[in-house]
């Protein structure tokens, strides 16, 4: 924006005229849209919990993990058949940011990359997206068992 | 979930009368928690079962409610061994329990096996 004072009158002009016609974004809706998709997944979660609860020896405890499971491998196949891109268009982030999203970004990185060969293109590239959510999950759960190490230690907790 | 359990659930000791009124004792002192609207108690050969559900609205204070409830039964009751828990699971199987117990043909081994299986379950942490 530092650079407004430097534009020529035509680019101004032009710049006034853009702004008429350009196509506001949603964002309320959009929000509203991500709200109500990120709780619908996180429902599907829940009944998924409870489903292990029910039928298996999993408490409330120890269910997270077969869920988590379960979730990813659901939003895999939905990728895989090209549901879970509809899914993203219309919901944004609601259906990114839950646990469904990480499986979304690395079935979607490996089709992408199957053109070039299984070794170095799906291999080489399934975490592209994925990557980062690995590395700074481990990192920040590590920083954090530190710090509650560190605290059990002193006596605080 | 939401609901208490009709009939109400209720404690029930499996050896000799005198351990089904401290079962049945220790469950009005649990009920008398205002956060708390479903308890079943099962008193074993030498543990005490105690599976509670928590308010919805008060689940934020569920460590804390924890932490009362086994400094309450540990005041009142210094000789006893307890394992208390709010886990959903633990409490549908305390249900069960306490269901198939009310079957005569149902023996005291028997459930006593099941009773060390849901501890066991409590314990469990991955």
């Amino acid at each position: 924006m530092g650079k407004k004072k430097n534009l020529t009158p035509v680019q101004q002009q032009y710049q006034q005229l853009e702004q008429k016609h350009e196509i506001k974004r949603p964002v309320w809706k959009n929000c509203l849209n991500a709200f109500w998709v990120g709780g619908l997944i996180c429902a599907v979660g829940q009944a998924i919990t409870y489903f292990y609860i029910y039928f298996f020896d999993f408490t409330e405890q120890t269910a997270g993990n077969p869920t988590v499971a379960t979730m990813i491998f659901i939003s895999m196949l939905l990728t895989g058949f090209g549901v879970y891109d509809h899914i993203g268009q219309f919901g944004g982030a609601g259906s990114a940011v839950p646990v469904t999203g990480f499986g979304n970004s690395v079935i979607a990185a490996a089709i992408e990359h199957r053109t070039e060969g299984f070794v170095l293109g799906v291999g080489g590239n399934m975490f592209k997206l994925a990557g980062s959510v690995i590395l700074f999950g481990v990192f920040a759960a590590f920083i954090v068992a530190l710090i509650k190490t560190l605290w059990t230690m002193m006596g605080v907790l | 979930m939401i609901q208490s359990v009709n009939p109400e659930p209720g404690a029930v000791a499996l050896y000799e009368q005198k351990n089904k009124e401290l079962a049945e004792k220790v469950e009005k002192d649990i009920q008398s928690f205002d956060a708390i609207y479903d308890v079943a108690v099962i008193k074993g050969k030498e543990e005490t079962l105690v599976a509670y559900k928590v308010k919805h609205l008060k689940r934020f204070g569920m460590k804390k409610i924890e932490k009362d409830i086994n400094k309450l039964l540990e005041d009142h009751y210094p000789n006893e061994d307890f394992v208390v828990s709010s886990d959903y699971k633990i409490f549908i199987e305390t249900i069960e329990l306490l269901e198939r117990m009310k079957d005569p043909s149902f023996s005291e081994k028997k459930a006593e096996q099941q009773l060390q299986r849901v501890i066991s379950l409590k314990k469990e942490m991955t």
